[in-house]
């Protein structure tokens, strides 16, 4: 999966047309054969756009950034990507008429050490469900796929989990970067900051991390596309997957299979009801 | 700091004999921002009221904790008492102690006086972050639109009217009567239908506050309670109603004939038409869909015989806009069509009709001139089969409910058809008669001595031709056999179904309908009247089926809440609704999505203060807003808060046990 | 672990918790105005009894309460969070259970997936009418959190009573 050739024609042809005033895309870091995301602005600077499969981030997130305020923007987006870009889309964070998507049929990116992400082996949609050009062949919509670790965890006993997360909880220095680099995270003031919430939990303490991480994953819960974006950025590695990956099981278990970003103008599955969802655990 | 008045109620014995009261107050002492606290026998008492005014002055009191009954019970008395003390009455929190803890935990004083400690701790906990709250006012535009002009909307239109309130009256067809015009007498009295109904449409007509508005159709409904904007789409008639004398002439010479949906389709009417004689307004329409000046550009006789020059072939549909403060829908009912009952050999034997046509049949001045004949040759039938519940409370072809009139008007057929044919025979096939009303049950009894008609309990099973005879074939349960029944003609009683077009109705004007199409009430019960949408009231079958009474009834009603809307120049309201912060709002829209009133729209801020650059943020109408707090639960930036229930007041309660 | 007596009390989730002795679990129980929290007015006028641990909270509609005051709740005072509203279809607000429902199934299996017993926080339907129910379900709780022992979520760390 190399695209890099097309996009730069693309990222090319868009400002020779001045269709764009900047192209979200990937660089290498320059010092191996990872990747980052670069802004371009300028013309001369698309040979430095680079697509391959280690182009992990989901450039979504720049969307929400002042960079790209009320610009014309290009952008790549992979399937996972294109599923936030949705989700953006249907909360009015961004104008799609603004927008220049090259979306990608996927093959599934790598980490670090070249072994191929576990979102990407679970990955339902790889193809971009919103693009205005597509790169690559299309791939059959797979079946989802219940995560690996997920299935793992619960089957060990409560007291393991507690433990388990316990030591997650703990690990968290709340330095806020899983919200930084999360494209859904685009709140101007973050409710975990405010007065009310942050009134009776101390900052940087396991309690403090237990509700904001709680509470982040709830506000993610039914809208999360598992593009790991916040689990890369982490820097005590925690295995955030892990929470969001489980709200959207039970979510997907219980919800009428909901997914979240897959269809046009569908929003997070608490914005939404059904007369079947279950009711047994209520009394 | 605040400065917080606890005032414990002894509740006579009540709260006294199972809480130990002065233990509470002392312990409401010990709170730090709790600057006064005492008991008293009775805090609903006067005497009681005023020692909380004393202590509002004296101690400089910023909230009030009133530890009692139940705040459903006395909230409302305590907080005017705040406020003849000078204090907002929203600053007032009630705790539970009686309900919740005396009167649930009598066997365990102990435990139930740390539990009232505990609530009064919340309350107190809670009121300081009280915020002073103002009643609402809401402007108010004195006129209603009623939404059809049946016997449900006229009843409705006369008695707002006739409380001096303009009323914008629309109707759909070119007259107003709806289906109880085309009834020809009335159960349980047998009142002549026309002979009652039509003076109403008269006062209608010239009613100085009623404005009729026929022929046309609601297109859009924007606003709120007290302050909507209607659109009304009014249909060309190519006739110009201001000249028109409603002489007749035009439809007289008129060439081309239309089945007439009055009679039902029985006998035809022309392309320029009025629905029935004493339609109101007395003026023709031209049929576009069949006039063929307007279709093919041939005839204009109409023009040409008219003397006053009324016919206007070039004459466009009109949008009329009118500012409206309350809406009765009353958009009526329709008749299920029967053809799926296939083995009744409906649509195959012509002398298989529905009730409507022969209480067309039967009606003075209907196609047959109030004689019963079959449709296949014309004679007057002798043996008439009428089967109830065609369509209704049958799950597999039409609808699971009752149609509630079908048995008191199928009683009433027989006695028609007795009256009419002397000599005829009438079989009633039914599965229950169901005859709750007043005076309905004799008029069934009455009507099967009279009449003697045969009835039969069971389900036809088949129909089948003989000759130029219909058999029908059902079983009677009574005895436990399959009888056959020669029949002249048979009357299927189909069920009532609400008008095709009612969701769209409902949608257009943000109102929940059930599976069938029905709008939905408030409460099945303690509000059948009202819509959840505030200044949106059903009268008649736009909400389930009813006969002439009921929704005559109901219509009234309607009148009475919307007088009661119009009551004053303003709205008051509860100011215990949700507040966006657009410096936090991020325009994601779930909350438009999630209201259920559709109280939130959205509106254009500056992204700064002073930029040019704009940005969308949610706005709540405070006129529409009925504080449930739903969209305070999905907004993930905590731009929204409910005043009264806001996070603080709750997490405050939560940490403060 | 091995010290502790077989007749006291420990927390299921964390086993080195054990309760001091006569420990009563605090429940907070979130009501919606008009469906529940009249319920539990009538069960007060009918005079039935239950147990004293509920601590309750007045809200419109259950559809008001946030998943994040049910985690402060366990943060900070309760061992245990009843919330109850209007049965699916008698809503006061039309529909604000059905958004509430949701929402209580997803808080209640995360929590339940991040370690904490699934009893810790139960929902329940409970009428105006229904004061009997209402007794029933406030004792059914109490007795499944004195189960459970008490709860232990880093409370001591930073927030004191």
């Amino acid at each position: 999966m190399d695209y890099t050739k097309q996009i730069q024609e693309i990222a090319s042809k868009l400002f020779a047309e001045g269709k764009i005033d900047v192209f979200v895309g990937y660089r290498l870091t320059g010092f191996d054969e990872n990747q980052v995301p670069v802004l371009i602005r300028d013309q001369k600077d698309v040979s430095q756009l680079v697509f391959n499969d280690r182009s992990v981030f989901n450039l979504v997130n720049y969307l929400k950034y002042e960079h790209t305020r009320n610009k014309r923007v290009g952008l790549v987006v992979k399937g996972c990507d294109s599923r936030s870009l949705n989700l953006l889309l249907t909360e009015s964070q961004v104008k799609r008429d603004k927008l220049y998507v090259v979306g990608i049929a996927c093959e599934g990116v790598v980490d670090e050490q070249g072994n191929k992400m576990q979102n990407c082996m679970e990955c339902v949609f790889p193809d971009a469900i919103v693009a205005d050009e597509m790169l690559g062949t299309p791939h059959e919509v797979r079946k989802y796929k219940v995560n690996a670790d997920i299935d793992e965890l619960a089957s060990k006993g409560l007291v393991d989990r507690r433990v388990y997360f316990e030591e997650v909880f703990e690990n968290c220095i709340r330095c806020n970067a899983c919200r930084h680099s999360c494209p859904l995270c685009y709140c101007a003031k973050c409710c975990i900051d405010q007065e009310t919430a942050t009134l009776y939990n101390g900052a940087n303490t396991t309690s403090g991390a237990f509700h904001a991480l709680m509470t982040w994953s709830l506000h993610l819960a039914g809208r999360c596309v598992d593009c790991r974006n916040c689990e890369k950025a982490c820097p005590s590695h925690l295995p955030l997957h892990l929470l969001h990956k489980w709200n959207e099981r039970v979510i997907y278990e219980n919800f009428q299979e909901h997914l979240a970003g897959v269809h046009e103008g569908d929003r997070g599955a608490f914005y939404k009801y059904s007369m079947q969802d279950p009711d047994d655990f209520i009394m | 700091m605040a400065r917080v008045g606890v005032f414990v109620c002894f509740c006579g014995a009540n709260i006294a004999d199972f809480v130990d009261v002065p233990k509470v107050v002392e312990e409401a002492k010990r709170i730090r921002e709790v600057k006064f606290a005492i008991d008293y026998k009775y805090m609903c008492s006067d005497p009681g009221q005023q020692q909380i005014r004393d202590a509002i002055t004296q101690y400089r009191l910023t909230s009030i904790v009133v530890a009692a009954c139940s705040p459903r019970m006395h909230e409302k008395t305590f907080r005017k008492a705040l406020s003849d003390a000078g204090m907002n009455p929203y600053l007032l929190e009630v705790a539970n102690i009686r309900e919740h803890s005396s009167w649930v935990h009598q066997k365990d004083k102990k435990a139930a006086t740390e539990k009232a400690s505990d609530l009064v701790r919340m309350a107190v906990a809670k009121s300081i972050a009280n915020e002073q709250l103002h009643e609402i006012s809401v402007p108010v535009t004195k006129r209603a639109l009623v939404i059809g002009g049946g016997i449900a909307g006229i009843q409705a239109a006369l008695d707002i009217a006739d409380a001096r309130i303009p009323v914008v009256l629309v109707e759909k067809s070119p007259s107003i009567g709806g289906k109880m015009a085309q009834l020809d007498e009335t159960f349980p009295t047998l009142d002549c239908s026309q002979c009652i109904l039509t003076p109403k449409m008269v006062d209608v007509a010239s009613h100085p506050y009623i404005e009729l508005i026929p022929y046309a159709e609601v297109l859009e409904l924007e606003g709120f309670v007290g302050n909507y904007k209607a659109k009304i789409r009014k249909k060309a008639s190519y006739v110009n109603f201001k000249t028109c004398t409603g002489c007749g002439t035009c439809w007289q010479k008129c060439p081309v004939k239309v089945p007439n949906e009055y009679n039902m389709g029985i006998d035809k009417r022309k392309a320029i038409y009025t629905p029935f004689p004493q339609a109101v307004p007395n003026k023709p329409v031209i049929d576009a869909a069949h006039c063929t000046m307007l279709t093919k550009g041939k005839c204009g006789i109409c023009a040409k015989v008219c003397e006053k020059g009324s016919i206007d072939y070039k004459m466009q549909d009109e949008i009329i806009e009118r500012e409206i403060g309350a809406v009765v829908v009353a958009t009526g009912y329709d008749l299920w069509d029967p053809k799926p009952y296939e083995e009744y050999g409906v649509g195959r034997f012509k002398d298989i009709i529905t009730s409507l046509e022969f209480e067309r049949m039967v009606s003075a001045n209907g196609p047959t001139n109030g004689v019963p004949v079959r449709p296949s040759d014309g004679k007057v039938p002798k043996n008439v089969v009428f089967i109830k519940c065609i369509g209704s409370r049958d799950e597999a072809k039409g609808i699971e409910y009752c149609s509630k009139i079908c048995c008191m008007y199928t009683t009433k057929h027989t006695i028609l058809l007795h009256h009419k044919v002397h000599d005829s025979h009438a079989y009633v096939f039914y599965m229950d008669i169901r005859a709750a009303g007043k005076g309905y049950e004799e008029f069934v009894k009455k009507a099967q001595v009279d009449t003697a008609a045969t009835y039969l309990r069971g389900r036809v099973s088949k129909i089948y031709k003989k000759g130029d005879k219909l058999i029908v074939r059902g079983e009677d349960a009574q005895i436990g056999q399959v009888v056959e029944v020669v029949a002249d003609l048979v009357v299927l009683a189909t069920a009532v179904i609400p008008p095709k077009d009612n969701p769209d109705l409902a949608r257009l004007l943000g109102v929940s309908y059930d599976k069938y199409g029905y709008m939905s009430e408030a409460h099945p019960k303690l509000r059948p009247v009202e819509t959840a949408k505030a200044g949106i009231f059903l009268a008649g079958c736009t909400q389930a089926p009813k006969d002439i009474p009921d929704t005559v009834a109901q219509a009234s009603a309607c009148a009475a809440k919307v007088c009661g809307i119009f009551s004053g120049d303003t709205m008051k309201k509860d100011p215990m609704i949700s507040t966006v912060n657009n410096e936090y709002c991020t325009g994601c829209q779930n909350c438009v999505k999630v209201c259920p009133y559709g109280a939130i729209v959205t509106e254009e801020v500056p992204m700064g203060h002073g930029s040019k650059e704009m940005r969308t943020v949610a706005k709540i109408n405070e006129g529409v807003c009925q504080g449930c707090g739903s969209c305070v639960a999905v907004c993930r930036s905590m731009a929204i808060s409910l005043a009264g229930f806001t996070d603080l007041q709750i997490i405050n309660e939560i940490v403060s046990i | 672990m091995e010290a502790v007596a077989n007749n006291q009390l420990v927390s299921i989730e964390k086993p080195e918790i054990v309760a001091p002795p006569n420990w009563e679990p605090v429940i907070i129980g979130i009501l919606c105005n008009w469906c529940s929290y009249a319920g539990s007015d009538l069960t007060g006028t009918s005079r039935i009894q239950y147990p004293p641990n509920i601590r309750i909270i007045r809200v419109p509609c259950s559809s008001r309460v946030d998943p994040w005051f049910l985690i402060k709740s366990l943060q900070t005072t309760a061992d245990g969070v009843l919330v109850s509203g209007c049965h699916p279809g008698d809503c006061h607000y039309i529909s604000g259970n059905y958004y509430a429902r949701r929402r209580f199934l997803v808080t209640k299996k995360l929590l339940n997936f991040v370690g904490f017993h699934e009893d810790r926080i139960q929902f329940s339907w409970v009428s105006a009418a229904e004061g009997p129910k209402f007794a029933k379900v406030v004792a059914k709780v109490t007795e499944d959190i004195k189960k459970l022992g008490p709860l232990h979520l880093y409370k001591k760390e930073n927030f004191e009573k």
